[in-house]
């Protein structure tokens, strides 16, 4: 539930299962959809389509299909036309054709028999039921690997070749499949990959700037205005880049880092909201990898542990990390370390993963390289690198 | 059969107001729903079939019962959902 004072507007239009409106950057992939399946409005009956989906995961595969199944139900009724569109994750059935087939039925027949009858059968009667119902249906088996490696070759060409045996009579069912790619139909034979293989929508990995638009889309909807700035959208947009460029994972971290923000009482999201999120959602930084840094990478990283808990920010700029370093080595009794030392040390964090670091325009003139924390919280950072620090000195 | 028979059978009636809610039933999940064996379930079927209240679509192997379209199924229809309405 949202509370009065929640950063939250409507936190469902972050729900995995939400379908936006508008899919920002994927409108060409959704026109050439329509193209493959324009004949459904003009002349239904008269053919069938098989198309394939393949992208990454969180490029949109599902997205898109849903979208474009929910377009064109209204385009149809508005014609008049019966046509009908359901959308299946074949991974829900282990694969499976029978239980796929057994729920495209009952969505007909409610009542079908769950047991007792082979998948050639129901698919038959799917056949018969599309006659009795007069109606085009497009099905959308989503995870369509789990069902090649499940049923192989013959279940495929039953699907992609029900039509054949049924000279004469009107064309009703078409498919879209969805796949990570197209590793899997290697397995399939040669007849059935040449019915399957025409028409292939690949959804190449969104780019940061396309992950930021989408974020920016998300976030009007899910948020009340201004409770997620700018910067914070640059960094979770950064890391979802990061992660194979999954806007699934972008929006994921943003309903965390939100509900991260109510249960501190933030009026808005904060960068340390995010990094909260992300050492919830990856795996949390190896301590292992902290335990075996130098006694100065340990000031260092504590040092910017310290900036980004005291300044809600998302980046620092190495020059402000350093002044940030010169007070803990100051506390720790230590002299510093020299710029290109720092800069050794940076390189080597961002190695691990710990730090990131990227090359920006400086305000005046020239170049600057800015430091974020993509995976882990800087509170966690800086009780992790205080405990390791007072070891390494021998202190209680 | 007269209309007093067909519709004083406490089953036969049961089995109008499940395939009437469920829309399309078999005969075994008509038995099942109902809690009575194959055979009698089978029974009382073919006689509101045979009457013409029900109708058979078979799928294959599958045999499914549902309302027909004739005036006595429309009419029985009618009841049914006027009796349901007004049910608490």
């Amino acid at each position: 539930m949202t509370s009065l004072c929640s950063v939250f507007r409507d936190e469902s239009k972050l729900d995995i299962n939400y379908i936006p409106a508008e899919l920002p950057h994927r409108e060409r992939e959704q026109r050439l959809l329509e193209e493959f399946f324009s004949f459904i409005l003009q002349c239904p009956g008269r053919m069938t389509q098989r198309v394939i989906l393949v992208g990454d995961v969180g490029t949109g595969k599902t997205a898109l299909a849903q979208s474009f199944g929910a377009d064109l139900t209204s385009q149809t009724k508005r014609k008049n036309l019966k046509f009908h569109y359901i959308h299946i994750n074949c991974r829900e059935f282990r694969g499976s054709l029978q239980p796929i087939l057994h729920k495209i039925v009952t969505a007909f027949r409610s009542n079908y028999p769950a047991r007792g009858y082979a998948a050639d059968e129901i698919l038959s009667t799917l056949m018969q039921v599309l006659d009795e119902e007069e109606t085009t249906l497009i099905v959308t088996l989503d995870e369509f690997d789990s069902l090649i490696e499940k049923e192989g070759s013959d279940a495929v060409y039953k699907l992609t070749r029900i039509h054949e045996t049924r000279q004469g009579k009107p064309q009703r069912l078409s498919f879209i499949f969805i796949m990570r790619d197209l590793k899997a139909t290697e397995q399939l034979d040669d007849s059935t990959k040449s019915t399957l293989q025409r028409n292939i929508i690949r959804l190449e990995r969104y780019g940061k700037p396309q992950l930021i638009d989408i974020l920016n889309a998300r976030v009007a909807l899910a948020f009340r205005l201004g409770a997620v700035e700018e910067d914070v959208v640059d960094l979770v947009a950064e890391l979802a880049y990061l992660e194979t460029g999954n806007a699934r994972f972008g929006i994921e971290l943003l309903w965390r880092a939100g509900k991260y923000a109510d249960a501190s009482e933030f009026s808005h999201v904060r960068a340390e909201c995010i990094r909260s999120a992300v050492s919830a959602i990856l795996p949390t930084l190896r301590r292992s990898d902290l335990a075996s840094l130098g006694f100065h990478e340990k000031l260092f990283l504590l040092a910017i542990a310290r900036y980004f808990k005291e300044n809600q920010e998302a980046y620092v700029q190495i020059g402000e990390a350093e002044k940030a370093y010169k007070v803990i080595c100051e506390e720790y009794d230590e002299s510093p370390k020299s710029h290109t030392q720092i800069w050794t040390y940076v390189q080597y964090l961002s190695k691990l993963g710990i730090l990131k670091a990227e090359v920006v325009a400086a305000e005046t003139r020239g170049r600057t390289n800015r430091l974020s924390l993509p995976s882990i919280p800087a509170f966690e950072l800086e009780q992790e690198m205080q405990f390791s620090l007072q070891k390494e000195k021998g202190e209680p | 059969m007269e209309l007093e028979v067909v519709l004083s059978s406490k089953p036969r009636l049961k089995i109008l107001k499940l395939i009437y809610t469920l829309g399309q039933l078999n005969v075994s999940d008509v038995g099942r729903r109902i809690n009575m064996n194959y055979t009698a379930t089978s029974g009382h079927i073919k006689v509101l079939e045979s009457e013409g209240l029900l109708e058979l679509r078979t799928y294959g192997r599958v045999r499914m019962y549902r309302f027909s379209s004739s005036a006595k199924a429309q009419a029985v229809a009618g009841l049914i959902e006027a009796w349901e309405k007004q049910s608490p």
